[in-house]
């Protein structure tokens, strides 16, 4: 029989393996389905963990000094998305851009894995923990006596209370740094009330908003609790039936806060005290509001700043003060705030003491500006401190220094580099190879915030409690940890801090503990201090600096509201999303307006070399409107030398153009002198912006203030576009048939219809949701290059339009969150030949990855063009555009499919979050709630712009919105009946607005 | 079957002449020829080579940018589908209309046309994603028990080229038959053989004409609706979408002219080389030329009336979508591809209203190839540039580069077509020995000396 066989078996054998070969060397081509993987089952289930269901932990998150409470959600051991805490007083269950990255550091590829220290050649070699700490105690034995100091980030915690007690033991002293530590706001609040500290505000119940160049929506103190508050008091109909306060903007350039504002003043920069005092003037001097006690004395200070005296040093109109001042106070809560850019000069303490002088005559002082609930950021140390440390190393006064959470040798380029070459030890506990870590002599990398224990103050009232929600990634030690072994105590760190709680509240202290770790901390109110006008603010004198000449230009450095102070530089996430004002991702650049780069022949990507008389670096024009004509503005946070392959050699740092030397009130000046030259070198910038920059074709639509106020319940004044007349007809035949075809097989019944309602008087533009979107979807970030043309994947684009006045000249923008519309009559779904984009019965655009050929049809055919196309293998495993690196990966949401190249993607909703509710729903056999399912934009809104929900259900707040007379669909006029309603924009302003 | 006048008459152009013009084409091959052929085969190798490298790592090594989705590859793939056009036109509905001129050229026409078929047919299996799952837009009953959709004009696209592809094959070895037995008889070796086979045993029998002239016409009147129905269809795949630029009624005749005045130039394109080559003058004349350029001044007229149609109409409609598409393709970015197709298609068929430029071979050889260009870019400013400035979210408009990988893909392409186009013409006969046969005068029984084949 096996004679008559033409193969025999070794022949098949032969066969089978070369076409097992075959198979495999094509799927190693990425080609063809991909390789099976297996599913080991928990040999011993931990107890908290059921495969497949996400457990949720309280943390806080400790990417900025705010301090918001997140909750962390784990599948299977791993963190795969962070989102606000709702308990938490500061963020109220919301979270920014910055704090969803913060998965990114924590599986960040470029962790420091293990101790390392420097060999005698000069380079880092391995080395085991206990011989780390051994080595340690003999350097802190060696240094006593010789200066020991232990630099810190701000650690209002029971971390910085251990470092301070070792500090002590051993002789040595600690140090905060804050590369922006608002040291002109503490001056200011000094030189006005007398103290230092920094205040709480109450955006939330402001009814005028001054801004004097404080950015409270993306980097000033608290922006997360400063935006949920501003939405409140600033989107129209807020909580205030028909109603929102005006927000005015001083300062010499739009920032991401800047350009939410009604109406932009850029004042000449150094010169808003001035303005400042002179809308005090008229409020005082007219009894415009109830004045304080001691307005006599405030009369008599005021009386050389009225507007006609300082409107001309200003560069505004005399009338446009009075009227700014008029508004102010008769809104009977104006609230006026100070920093940013416009306090970053050599007058800035003063700027900011002339705005405390507005808030109390207004009587915002003791209502919305709060001191007593003091911010953690008032008691870091001032640029002065780390100067004076920097005389100190630089002496050689300093024999041991220890790095923990700050990045000096990046912020303080040159001169911290060099006083760091004197110490004469250096041990870093950073996690990452930034520029200081690669200079210090031994490395004690710390856990990420996200796997060890810990708390913080970030204001009087608030302690937020920090558990480890992972186990450690590398063979990384808390540092608390480290520091209790040093100073010769037992236990660990948590036992350290269980012990500090213990102290506060020793009854029941289990339950207590339980319970605040579920709360994610305790949270009370602090008492209001009051304070009173410090009796030596007459002597301050509030002149505006000369007016300069030269060559020189002004140039300002702004700190990037994603990447800050260029901690976020090393996050993809962060590097992909596009800055809110400029669009740019990626690498840095330098705005300037058009007038001046007609004078200089410039044109957008061009390069020019700013050279101050610190230092010099190159830039990318960005040509724009937002800035002042005599201003050259370039933001932070790009320009590493170290810091992991994200952040190293991209582009250029600002803080090389910054002197190292601090001004009067012990802060930095970040507005230099410099000379610019164009260097003939040119580059495509990296853009999300395409097309014409006006307002679109009735896809954004603003209302001025007293229009919307006379819109009534039932009014529709965008429908006018939905259907032109002579359409009518067939528009209305088509719309019947198309409800007689949803009455069929699968889509008879009572199904929801999902829907999304998206306010624009709330979004500010700040991209926190775009961020939540990589997160929750496994959205891959495609890099520099692959950006610059075009490719990157972003299902939630943030589309600025600017408003303009008569003149082009943008008075602020409105931002235009741009997703998925799921349309009712999608134009995607008939083009495609497979199936894969098709309609679910919850009226869903679906989009089947698997089915996909990648004929892309369907984008081509989608009139918003919220679909995107996978160019190559993004997961692909040591590939040129990998996404997802060791152990990146391991934040992939394990209920998304990743993506394979050439198949198309885009936003389903969050189709995982709606069956997982349903399915939940199921098994409490009940129906699913309004409030049941939160996309991931919706979920992380500061603002709470976003509103997902059952458009069919009548009492869902998402079908109530999308009733109100300012909602409307963008391209309505296409038929395609979006899911996505759009509320207006309404701008209290009174110059004309074009939109 | 021709009844209008016979080519100008010459002495020296009897049967026997015509047989051993045509047949010397197949002679041994010369050293030019093998110089073309390896030209071709090196541009096809180009292409396959950039195809793995698209296969291995992606589409993203082609040019494609946000949210142009469809560039080169799409507009190569309208571009051979057009240059397919010319050949049915003027083997089937020239046949129908008795236009005896078609004769000498329809031949290299329809071979033209199943290559530009066969060309054509490759890119959208090139441009998609995953182009190992190609098959899963091929409606048959399959185990994932799956159909394709057929609302969507891509489907429709398959049907339509894949109907085209199978009659203008059948059309082209049809026509061949009687060529084909006429060579054999004078082949010898290998050649022999295959003509022998391929030839379906012609003898020339009354019977077999009788059979072969009417299964000739039935197949002409088949193949005419095809003509035009093929570029419709493949004028849906955008004019059934809502992209301005893109969703207009007047797509189908549009295209459809377009397509003949783009296939009327390859035709002379090709023509011109290979009459020099194969020293043919006398078969293919200048009369010929003059009739392929008078269609290209007919089909020329009505593309550039198309283009004045569709401006005209983004204006009057009051659209602001269609008028900002329109104004965008003439002065955004692209101008320079939008004038170029204007002046090749729009204002060059002009000159040929002109007899002396009509006559003159060496003028049409030259307006052909701008031809070609012109209608290049036509698919390219459509394709592209309606969708780089799509007027609906001028947030996303893009200016989009091809790279090497799509002039790697389309030099491919080009370098198949010719591969088959030069195997053709050295295996097979250029020209239709039999029916440039039918429009001479008859053979005198005492002039016939040994001819291959009679009438």
């Amino acid at each position: 029989m096996s004679d008559s066989l033409p193969v025999d078996r070794r022949r098949f054998l032969k066969v089978l393996g070369v076409a097992g070969a075959g198979a495999a060397a094509a799927s190693a081509c990425g080609i063809g389905p991909e390789p099976t993987e297996r599913l080991i089952p928990y040999l011993i289930q931990p107890e908290d963990q059921i495969p497949g269901t996400a457990t949720y932990y309280a943390t806080t998150c400790r990417e900025c000094a705010a301090g918001c409470g997140v909750r962390v959600r784990v599948r299977e051991g791993r963190a795969v998305k962070l989102e606000g805490n709702p308990d938490s007083p500061i963020n109220r269950g919301r979270l920014c851009a910055r704090g969803q990255a913060a998965l990114q550091g924590l599986y960040n590829p470029d962790r420091v894995a293990h101790p390392m220290v420097r060999n005698a050649r000069g380079v880092f070699e391995d080395i085991d923990w206990d011989g780390a700490i051994q080595r340690v105690a003999a350097k802190v034995r060696e240094a006593q006596g010789k200066g020991i100091v232990f630099l810190s980030g701000t650690e209002q915690s029971s971390f910085g209370d251990l470092v301070d007690e070792w500090m002590k033991q051993v002789g040595g002293r600690r140090m905060s740094y804050e590369p922006f530590a608002f040291e002109a706001l503490r001056a200011g609040n000094r030189m006005a009330f007398g103290t230092a500290s920094v205040p709480a505000y109450d955006f939330g119940n402001a009814k005028y908003i001054l801004s004097f160049g404080a950015d409270f929506l993306d980097t000033w103190l608290s922006p997360v609790e400063f935006q949920n508050g501003f939405s409140r008091a600033h989107a129209f109909d807020a909580g205030r039936p028909a109603s929102m306060s005006k927000f005015v903007y001083v300062g010499p350039r739009l920032s991401l806060t800047g350009m939410n504002a009604d109406e932009w003043i850029a004042a000449r920069p150094g010169t808003e005290g001035l303005l400042a005092l002179a809308l005090a003037q008229v409020i005082v001097a007219r009894h415009l509001a109830r004045l304080p006690a001691d307005a006599s004395r405030l009369s008599s200070l005021l009386a050389g700043y009225a507007p006609r005296a300082v409107a001309a040093t200003i560069g505004i109109d005399e009338d446009v003060i009075v009227r700014l001042a008029r508004e102010f106070a008769i809104s009977g809560g104006g609230l006026a705030v100070a920093g940013g850019m416009a306090t970053q000069g050599p007058n800035g303490a003063e700027i900011a003491a002339a705005v405390n002088i507005l808030n109390y005559a207004a009587g915002a002082v003791g209502t919305l500006v709060k001191f007593g609930a003091d911010l953690a950021i008032g008691s870091t140390h001032t640029f002065g401190d780390l100067t004076a440390l920097m005389a100190d190393m630089a002496a050689g006064k300093v024999a041991l220094l220890f790095v923990h959470g700050t990045n000096p040798a990046y912020s303080v380029p040159g001169a911290f580099q060099q006083a760091l070459g004197k110490v004469g030890y250096k041990v870093s506990f950073s996690s990452y190879m930034d520029e200081t870590t690669a200079a210090c002599d031994l490395i004690l990398p710390d856990h990420h915030s996200l796997e060890q224990w810990g708390d913080s103050r970030p204001r009087a009232g608030v302690t937020a409690l920090q558990q480890p929600v992972v186990q450690p990634v590398f063979d990384t030690r808390p540092t608390g940890d480290v520091i209790l072994k040093l100073s010769g105590k037992t236990g660990t760190f948590e036992d350290y801090l269980q012990g500090k709680w213990r102290a506060k509240h020793a009854t029941n202290f289990d339950q207590y503990w339980m319970d605040s770790l579920a709360k994610g901390g305790i949270y009370t109110e602090a008492p209001t201090r009051a304070v009173r006008l410090a009796p030596s603010l007459s002597r301050i004198s509030f002149a505006a600096p000369a007016a300069s000449g030269g060559q020189d230009q002004d140039v300002i450095v702004f700190p990037h509201p994603i990447l800050h102070d260029g901690r976020g530089a090393n996050k993809p996430w962060l590097q992909e999303l596009p800055d809110p004002v400029s669009k740019i991702a990626w690498h840095s650049w330098v705005e300037v307006h058009p007038d001046t780069a007609a004078k200089w022949g410039l044109a957008t990507g061009d390069f020019i070399l700013l050279k101050s008389s610190f230092g010099a670096q190159k830039f990318p024009a960005w040509i724009t409107r937002s800035v002042r004509p005599d201003v050259l503005a370039v933001p932070t946070g790009q320009g590493h030398t170290a810091y992991g392959r994200y952040a190293k050699d991209r582009s250029a740092n600002a803080f090389e153009l910054l002197g190292a030397q601090a001004n009067d009130y012990g802060g930095r000046n970040f507005g230099v002198r410099a000379s610019a030259t164009k260097t003939g070198e040119h580059r495509k910038i990296v853009t999300t912006e395409g097309g014409p920059r006006e307002l679109g074709l009735g896809t954004t639509e603003v209302l001025p203030l007293a229009r919307a106020k006379a819109l009534h319940p039932g009014d529709h004044p965008f429908h006018f576009e939905e259907t032109p007349e002579y359409a009518k007809e067939a528009v209305e035949w088509w719309g019947e048939r198309q409800h007689e075809k949803a009455s069929i097989g699968n889509y008879r019944g009572e199904h929801p219809r999902w829907g999304l309602a998206i306010d624009l008087s709330k979004c500010t533009g700040c991209g926190a949701c775009v961020t939540a979107c990589y997160a929750e979807n496994n959205i891959a970030t495609v890099g520099e290059e692959l950006m610059q043309r075009g490719r990157e994947l972003s299902w939630m684009r943030l589309e600025r339009y600017w408003r303009t006045d008569e003149h082009g000249n943008p008075q602020g923008a409105v931002n235009e969150p741009m997703l998925c519309q799921q349309c009712g009559n999608a134009p995607c779904e008939p083009v495609c030949p497979v199936y894969a984009a098709y309609h679910t019965p919850d009226g869903l655009n679906g989009q089947v990855y698997n089915r996909c050929v990648g004929t892309r049809y369907c984008s081509n055919n989608c009139p918003y063009k919220v679909r995107y196309f996978n160019w190559y293998n993004y997961a692909e495993r040591g590939g040129q555009y990998e996404a997802f690196p060791e152990p990146l990966s391991m934040l992939l949401n394990p209920d998304v499919t990743v993506r394979e190249k050439g198949v198309m993607e885009k936003c389903t909703f969050c189709v995982q979050r709606i069956r997982g509710a349903q399915n939940q729903a199921r098994l409490e056999n009940r129906n699913v709630r309004d409030g049941d399912i939160v996309t991931a934009c919706a979920q992380t809104c500061p603002s709470e712009a976003i509103v997902f929900g059952d458009l069919n259900d009548r009492n869902s707040r998402v079908s109530e919105l999308a009733g109100n007379p300012r909602g409307y669909h963008v391209l309505a006029g296409l038929n395609t009946k979006p899911a996505i309603t759009y509320l207006a924009r309404v701008v209290a302003q009174e110059t004309p607005s074009h939109g | 079957m021709a009844e209008t006048q016979a080519p100008p008459p010459s002495s020296r152009l009897t049967y026997d002449y015509v047989t051993r013009t045509i047949a010397r084409t197949l002679g041994n091959p010369t050293r030019g020829y093998f110089l073309l052929l390896g030209a071709a085969v090196a541009l096809l190798a180009i292409g396959i080579i950039t195809l793995l490298f698209l296969i291995r790592y992606g589409l993203g090594l082609a040019g494609y940018s946000h949210p142009v989705y469809w560039a080169v590859f799409i507009t190569c793939f309208v571009f051979w589908v057009g240059i397919a056009h010319s050949g049915t036109l003027i083997s089937a509905i020239l046949f129908l209309f008795r236009s005896g001129w078609r004769t000498a050229v329809y031949r290299t026409a329809e071979a033209m046309t199943v290559f530009a078929v066969m060309t054509a047919g490759l890119f959208p299996l090139i441009h998609i994603g995953r182009q190992w799952y190609f098959y899963w837009l091929i409606p048959y009953p399959n185990e994932r028990g799956l159909w394709p959709n057929f609302k969507s004009p891509l489907i429709w696209d398959e049907f339509a080229i894949g109907t085209y592809f199978t009659v203008s094959t059948v059309f082209l070895i049809m026509g061949l038959i009687p060529d084909i037995a006429a060579v054999r008889d004078l082949a010898t070796g290998w050649r022999k053989k295959l003509y022998a086979i391929t030839s379906l045993g012609w003898t020339g029998a009354n019977e077999q004409w009788r059979h072969y002239t009417r299964g000739y016409l039935y197949l002409a009147a088949l193949a005419t609706p095809l003509v035009l129905s093929v570029h419709s269809v493949v004028s849906w795949d955008f004019a059934m979408a809502i992209v301005p630029g893109w969703h207009a009624t007047l797509f189908a005749p549009y295209f459809v002219a377009g397509a003949i005045y783009s296939g009327c130039g390859m035709v002379i394109t090709l023509l011109t080389p290979i009459r020099k080559l194969f020293q043919l003058e006398e078969v293919i004349t200048v009369h010929h030329f003059e009739n392929l350029a008078k269609l290209c001044l007919l089909t020329g007229s009505i593309v550039s009336f198309s283009y004045v149609t569709e401006n005209f109409v983004a204006w009057f409609s009051g659209n602001p979508a269609e008028r900002a598409a329109f104004w965008y393709r003439a002065f955004g970015p692209y101008w320079w591809a939008s004038w170029t197709m204007n002046i090749c298609n729009g204002l060059l068929p002009w000159l040929l209203w002109s007899k002396k430029v009509r006559t003159n071979i060496t003028a049409l050889f030259v307006i052909s190839i701008f031809v070609n260009i012109g209608m290049w870019f036509e698919r390219y400013v459509i394709i592209v540039v309606s969708l780089a400035g799509e007027p609906y979210t001028t947030w996303t408009n893009a200016v989009y580069n091809p790279t090497w990988a799509d002039w790697g893909i389309m030099a491919g392409s080009f370098g198949w077509f010719f591969m088959w186009f030069l195997l053709f013409v050295k295996n097979f006969p250029a020209v239709a020995i039999s029916e440039v046969k039918e429009v001479l005068a008859p053979p005198r029984r005492q002039k016939a000396r040994a001819g291959v084949q009679h009438t």
